[in-house]
């Protein structure tokens, strides 16, 4: 530790005292890390960091890994199912993230009380998190049915004559997933925001009813700001989920009909475990990372001018 | 401080780096077990639903009680994906199947599968789809079952319908016709049955025309082949001859039950079915119905002796990292289960082996619940089968632009030209220029 | 309120059959004298629906024949309940097997994943070290690489290891995710820093604060996680199918799969297993949930 940071204090005695103090603080801090960290870098880490080497790499599995610079990064520029994976990550993430944030908040507030059998409509909220994604795949399906589907039924009731094919139509199938994708991940994120709202105090909304706020005024000034590490923390979650969104994808529509639901870990996982060409997915992880964290810093940064 | 963490990722990063170079030229070196008896190991899937291994490997120890064969079993939808990770860390099996012809190229450009030419050699002409496995002159697997694609049909619904049954020589215009007449017959005879079920697989379409159009190339990029098969397709769905793509994926339709459950008096589908529909007729899953197989309809009327189709041959390799003391057995064992022998044993159970010698028909035969007319003989035997997947390291990804493809036209989202056009572009620009 | 209590208390086990759950809530609604609250309990009950639709659908198909789940017409309510499919699977598979290996699975990755989680959040969230927040963002950003494209290195390295083909791998590769730390560290943050000083001018050491007032205080966030982690794990595919082989050592969700084969798929049966896969986590949720919303937190914030 440099004690260049410490400069100004009055004595020798007392800086060599703040130095020992500080280096202990870091240890101990480094201690409560460490545990957790042997195993994160390790297992998790490490293998990351090799991934960003093979994305300079031909690697393909077998064999070795031929160091071939650039190439697979302006490979992709040129690449149209790559830019096709972009757009619908995007179009899909556009969508997922503040429909999902707004419903499970909203649901974390009202299932946040003393109700009638509250237990069990959490429960049934978690439900969909919870149920196997093979069935919801198959489930959805059924009622997204063009001509016998449930839903296009209760479409035609409000007069709508020519309902989407959802799941077998390139134009609606993205809408479709999106749906499923609120739906199933709601519950999930509702928990989070639960055990968030445990840590707004009730004397401070008992306060601001006294000074004659509304429940909009409170939900504003109180729950949200108190509420901010959780959001912030979902919001970084589900922007990360949403990028990285996959199984459900894969099982709903596979990425078509056509390329209108492929998605970019859909084409990573299609370039590396079914093409094995490693290097050239390891290189499109390496853009979907960069494009997560870039989105996860803007998002580290708003959140901090807020808390200042 | 400061650079404590660096510092680990540093020797993570390191460790990860040199087990990934030390496994790209290991191999797993057991000790040497001279004399006595040798155990093989091999790769299997779903072993309790999946009779084929334990039969392959109880008819060979029957001749040779001094190896013993071992399963290690793997998931039948993610086959390859394990395997390719166990070949990659040095802990597969000895023997390993190929079972997705389109990924042997992989395990044999990455060096993961030994020389078997001579095991080639000795077994001759007699072996359908072993021509699949040698790359510039050397073999590195021999097939052991080669499944075909014919033409199931009910019988009672044709004669519910009154519709004349297949014939040997039919031809895409008569099976049309046929599709109409059954279309129009079944509705009059009050059946809710339909003409034919097409199942949503791309093979259904692709499979076909690339077999049977003289000049069709999967490697050439130009998938105007395709076009007069997608527009039978989607004029029999429009018709309402064949359930329509959309119905069948948003309710995950089985082409098994379609079939089995008499909803549809024709189906192309692969000759695996025919020991899956008497299983499922014995078990009560499938209702008791008079059907048979014929060819697959052809191009035209030249082919009428020898009938094109297609299909992809299962093949098994020897793991390259086998124990030396080992390879005499391997190469012993495929020799047996590409042969006649593990053909019997094949067929005894309803399986299409890739030997087909007159006692290799007569064991397939001779299983109860096989129909036994001549059409169904003369599907079974004689064909002219083209791989769906041509060995070749783009086949992967052409197939998988051809998959999208294949639900872009079927989902009517994309007109069948544009669709086709869109295509061959995207196969010369992600694939085919890759090196 | 011992009525309600019985309500929610039964509800996973009763969902079995939501046809006739709706009515009795329905109707034991009706006794409530404001109607606002009645029309409100109906719009839940109706969403609740919603919500379970995929999960009937699920347990109405686990009581058809094979060749009866993919039909059109749908059908929501078999004609002959195919109750035999749930003693079937307990004989012709190894449910038992798969079923105690998931739960050593989930429990073993659920308490490591707390411990060593909310240990490492507290490093993040209330000491200084150099490099404390690059660290941390390490951790979130391998949050944001897709386990797909790395799995391959990952196994090659634990099969070097001798881990692959063991419970211990996907231990490994479980227990020491970001996820918990993020989360943990998250919840600390809501917690006022003068807290933390006051112990320690009250003598209190690092440890001393995170196991006497960190870890009190956050029983509603480790429930949570404890139980997204159990979940999580519980549900999880692609890592066992990777990393156990040995059909011994499958879990719940591998051995589903083996009703799959290459030609025929055994749906009602899968559809059975699925279900009763669920009912231990519902079971869980319902005990656990009164921790992640019993507010116990705000007493000691004041300070």
């Amino acid at each position: 530790m440099s004690t260049t940071t410490v400069g100004g204090s009055p004595g020798i005695g007392a800086d060599r005292t703040k130095r020992w103090y500080r280096a202990r603080r870091s240890l101990q801090g480094v201690s409560f890390v460490l545990p957790n960290f042997l195993g994160f870098g390790l297992l998790t880490l490490g293998p990351v960091v090799a991934l960003f080497y093979i994305s300079f790499t031909n690697w393909n599995v077998f064999g070795k890994a031929k160091w071939i610079g650039l190439d697979n990064f302006t490979r992709l520029f040129g690449d149209t199912s790559f830019h096709r994976a972009l757009l619908n990550t995007l179009y899909y993430s556009a969508f997922h993230i503040p429909l999902t944030l707004a419903v499970s908040l909203g649901l974390a507030l009202l299932l946040n009380r003393k109700l009638r059998g509250v237990a069990f409509f959490r429960t049934a909220a978690f439900f969909p998190y919870i149920t196997s994604i093979v069935a919801i795949a198959i489930a959805w399906n059924l009622l997204f049915s063009r001509d016998a589907g449930p839903i296009n039924q209760i479409l035609g009731l409000f007069g709508v004559t020519d309902p989407p094919g959802w799941t077998a139509s390139s134009d609606w199938a993205m809408p479709a997933v999106i749906i499923v994708g609120v739906w199933r991940e709601m519950g999930y994120y509702m928990l989070l925001f639960l055990a968030g709202l445990q840590t707004v105090p009730p004397e401070l909304h008992e306060a601001a009813r006294i000074d004659g706020a509304n429940a909009w005024q409170r939900f504003r000034n109180v729950t949200l700001p108190c509420l901010r590490p959780t959001t912030f923390f979902v919001t970084v979650m589900l922007t990360i989920g949403s990028f990285k969104v996959f199984d459900l994808i894969l099982v709903m529509t596979n990425g078509g009909p056509g390329q209108s639901t492929l998605v970019l870990s859909q084409y990573i996982y299609q370039k590396g475990l079914v093409e094995n060409r490693f290097g050239y997915a390891s290189a499109i992880s390496v853009v979907l990372f960069a494009l997560c964290m870039l989105v996860t810093i803007v998002q580290f940064a708003v959140n901090r001018r807020r808390n200042a | 401080m400061r650079h404590r963490h660096p510092r680990w990722t540093a020797i993570a990063a390191a460790a990860t780096a040199l087990t990934l170079t030390a496994t790209a030229c290991g191999g797993s070196d057991e000790p040497a077990d001279t004399g006595g008896p040798v155990t093989l190991t091999m790769s299997a899937w779903s072993l309790k639903t999946t009779p084929e291994f334990q039969k392959l490997a109880e008819a060979f120890q029957a001749q040779n009680p001094e190896v013993k064969v071992e399963f290690k079993e793997y998931d039948a939808d993610n086959y390859d994906t394990q395997l390719t990770a166990d070949l990659a860390a040095g802990s597969a099996p000895d023997l390993y199947v190929l079972k997705n012809l389109k990924n042997f190229i992989t395990y044999q450009a990455g060096e993961q599968l030994l020389d078997v030419s001579d095991v080639a050699d000795g077994l001759g002409d007699n072996v359908n789809g072993l021509g699949n496995y040698k790359v510039d002159g050397v073999t590195y697997a021999a097939p052991y079952r080669q499944d075909s694609w014919y033409l199931y049909y009910n019988k009672d619904l044709f004669t519910a319908a009154g519709v004349t049954p297949p014939s040997e020589t039919w031809t895409w215009a008569e099976y049309e016709k046929a599709v109409a007449d059954l279309t129009a017959g079944l509705k009059a005879a009050g059946s809710p049955a339909k003409a034919a079920y097409q199942h949503t697989w791309q093979s259904t379409v692709q499979g076909l025309a690339l077999a049977q159009t003289p000049g069709a190339d999967l490697g050439s990029g130009d998938y105007g082949y395709l076009a007069p098969y997608y527009e039978r397709a989607l004029e029999q769905q429009k018709a309402g001859s064949q359930v329509d793509y959309g119905t069948a994926t948003t309710n995950t339709l089985q082409y098994q039950a379609q079939f089995g459950t008499q909803q549809a008096a024709t189906m192309l589908m692969g000759s695996w079915y025919v020991a899956t529909l008497i299983a499922q007729q014995k078990k009560g899953d499938a209702q008791s119905f008079q059907w048979g197989f014929a060819p697959a309809p052809q191009h035209d009327a030249s082919t009428k002796d020898e009938p094109i189709t297609f299909g992809d041959p299962t093949g098994l390799g020897v793991n390259a990292a086998i124990d030396e003391n080992k390879v005499a057995a391997a190469k012993k064992f495929l020799t047996f289960v590409a042969g006649e022998g593990g053909a019997t044993a094949l067929a005894g159970i309803g399986i299409t082996p890739a030997t087909l010698t007159d006692p290799v028909v007569q064991a397939y035969f001779g299983v109860q619940g096989v129909p036994g007319d001549e059409l169904s003989k003369f599907a079974f035997t004689t064909h002219d089968t083209r791989a769906e997947n041509p060995v070749s390291p783009q086949t992967a990804a052409l197939q998988n632009i051809l998959q999208e493809t294949h639900s872009a036209i079927m989902s009517e989202s994309t007109p069948v030209d544009q669709a086709l056009t869109q295509a061959g572009e995207r196969a010369r620009s992600e694939a085919l220029t890759s090196k | 309120m011992a009525a309600p209590h019985t309500l929610a208390d039964t509800a996973p086990p009763r969902t079995v059959d939501p046809g006739t759950e709706n009515p009795t809530s329905n109707r034991s609604e009706r006794r409530l004298p404001a109607l606002g609250k009645v029309l409100g309990h109906v719009v839940l009950v109706l969403a609740a629906a919603g919500l379970l639709l995929p999960f009937f659908w699920m347990v109405s198909s686990s009581l058809k024949a094979d060749n009866g789940v993919f039909s059109i017409p749908v059908t929501w309510f078999p004609d002959s309940p195919q109750w035999g499919n749930y003693a079937e699977i307990w004989r012709i598979s190894d449910m038992l097997v798969w079923l105690k290996n998931t739960v050593f699975l989930s429990v073993v990755v659920t308490l490591l994943q707390l411990f060593t989680g909310s240990f490492a959040a507290y490093g993040f969230a209330k000491t200084r070290f150099p490099g404390r927040n690059l660290l941390f963002l390490l951790y979130i950003g391998t949050i944001a690489v897709p386990w797909q494209a790395y799995m391959i290195p990952q196994f090659i390295m634990m099969s070097e290891a001798g881990l692959t083909n063991t419970p211990w791998s996907i231990i490994a590769l479980q227990a020491f995710g970001a996820f918990g730390v993020f989360l943990m560290r998250q919840y600390y943050l809501t917690i006022p820093d003068e807290l933390c000083e006051a112990a320690r001018v009250d003598g209190l050491s690092e440890y001393g604060i995170y196991f006497r007032i960190m870890l009190p205080l956050s029983v509603p966030a480790l429930a949570s996680l404890a139980l997204l982690t159990f979940v999580t794990t519980w549900n999880d595919y692609l890592g066992p199918l990777i990393y156990l082989r040995d059909p011994d050592l499958w879990t719940i969700q591998l051995g589903l799969k083996s009703f799959v084969s290459d030609y025929n798929a055994e749906h009602a049966l899968i559809m059975t297993g699925s279900v009763l896969s669920v009912l231990p986590i519902a079971i869980v949720f319902l005990l656990g949930q009164k921790y992640f919303v019993q507010g116990i937190a705000t007493s000691g914030l004041k300070g």
